[in-house]
């Protein structure tokens, strides 16, 4: 036991007061002391179990959510990787295939008779140019 | 691939551990369960001092061994005592408040009036010993129980100080990182408890 180290003397209070303390410590009870012994026995218990556990063990609250979060990152790149991620992004992204468009466009019936409408129309559109300019020039 | 023999499966196994480090963890433990048989008691009696009753004393007590056990027994032992003294009077001050709460809420309770922990007291206890006591006994328990109650009216950092400087002999540097304050405050704590227990045993002692 430590002995204080003040640079004052003791006053006859501490030692009288310090006297007291260790005279009742000393008068605990048998009963007192049996569970005392069985806390301390609990707790060396506890300590020793710590101790023989793996050390890997006491450090899974760490690993777990790394783990977890390590899954969810390498999830996502295998999907974004794979095809039907990447044709995905680039519907997303409004840059289809021209492939796709083109076949949508030979399939599309309205769009064949747009075409054929405007060809029509060609001739209209150059008399009516022609006759604008002639009546601005007289 | 080497021969399975060639293994060394030590690591595998988790409930036989190497030699050396079982005969470290037995070193470790006994030299735990050492500390704690010399600081056991005293540290009941100073949880009895500051919390009265005895089963919520040996409650605090058994907590602080465990968590010393669990949490910091790796720790060189040297810091064991300051780390030990820190958790038990953790554990007070948390009993303490937990009390102070409920009391509270017992005060605005209708009918419940009483406060649990001070129960009526069992009459026998009143009743003097009949066996012949020796008055010197009788005195230095009476000093003690005089000591106890001026102890309990002292602001708490201050018996903390007192307790720790005086009865368990810790050093400045120990009790301020037993009660997480600076050196300073320590000495100022303590001064102030002298002073304060003088004032009121000065009469009795």
């Amino acid at each position: 036991m430590n002995e204080p180290t003040s640079v004052q003397p003791r006053s006859p209070l501490e030692d009288r007061s310090r006297a007291l303390f260790n005279d009742s410590v000393e008068g605990l009870d048998f009963a007192v002391r049996s569970r005392l012994t069985q806390a301390r026995h609990a707790a060396v218990e506890a300590a020793a179990a710590a101790e023989r556990r793996p050390r890997w063990f006491s450090r899974a609250g760490i690993l777990a959510p790394a783990g977890v979060t390590a899954a969810a990152i390498l999830g996502a790149v295998l999907w974004l990787g794979s095809p039907l991620g990447h044709h995905a992004v680039t519907v997303a992204d409004g840059q289809p295939n021209l492939d796709d468009l083109e076949m949508v466009a030979s399939t599309d019936e309205g769009a064949g008779d747009a075409l054929d409408m405007l060809q029509d129309d060609i001739e209209f559109y150059d008399w009516a140019d022609k006759a604008a300019n002639s009546g601005s020039a007289t | 691939m080497p021969p399975f023999d060639t293994l060394n499966p030590t690591w595998m196994v988790w409930d036989n551990p190497a030699p050396a480090r079982e005969e470290a963890v037995l070193e470790y433990t006994r030299e735990l369960e050492k500390f704690l048989a010399e600081i056991e008691r005293r540290a009941f009696r100073m949880a009895q001092v500051a919390l009265r009753d005895p089963d919520d004393a040996m409650d605090v007590v058994q907590d602080t061994m465990l968590k010393l056990a669990r949490n910091y027994a790796s720790k060189p032992s040297n810091e064991w005592r300051p780390l030990f003294y820190r958790i038990l009077e953790n554990g007070i001050r948390d009993l303490q408040r937990r009390r102070a709460v409920r009391k509270r809420v017992m005060t605005w309770l209708p009918g419940a009036k009483e406060d649990p922990d001070n129960e009526a007291q069992d009459p026998l206890e009143s009743v003097a010993d009949a066996s012949p006591a020796i008055p010197e006994v009788l005195m230095r328990d009476q000093a003690m129980v005089q000591l106890e109650d001026s102890l309990r009216s002292l602001p708490a950092r201050q018996r903390e100080a007192f307790m720790l400087r005086n009865f368990e002999g810790l050093d400045v540097a120990e009790t301020a990182s037993a009660m997480g304050c600076s050196e300073g405050s320590v000495k100022t704590h303590y001064s102030r408890a002298v002073h304060t227990l003088r004032e009121k045993l000065g009469e009795v002692w």
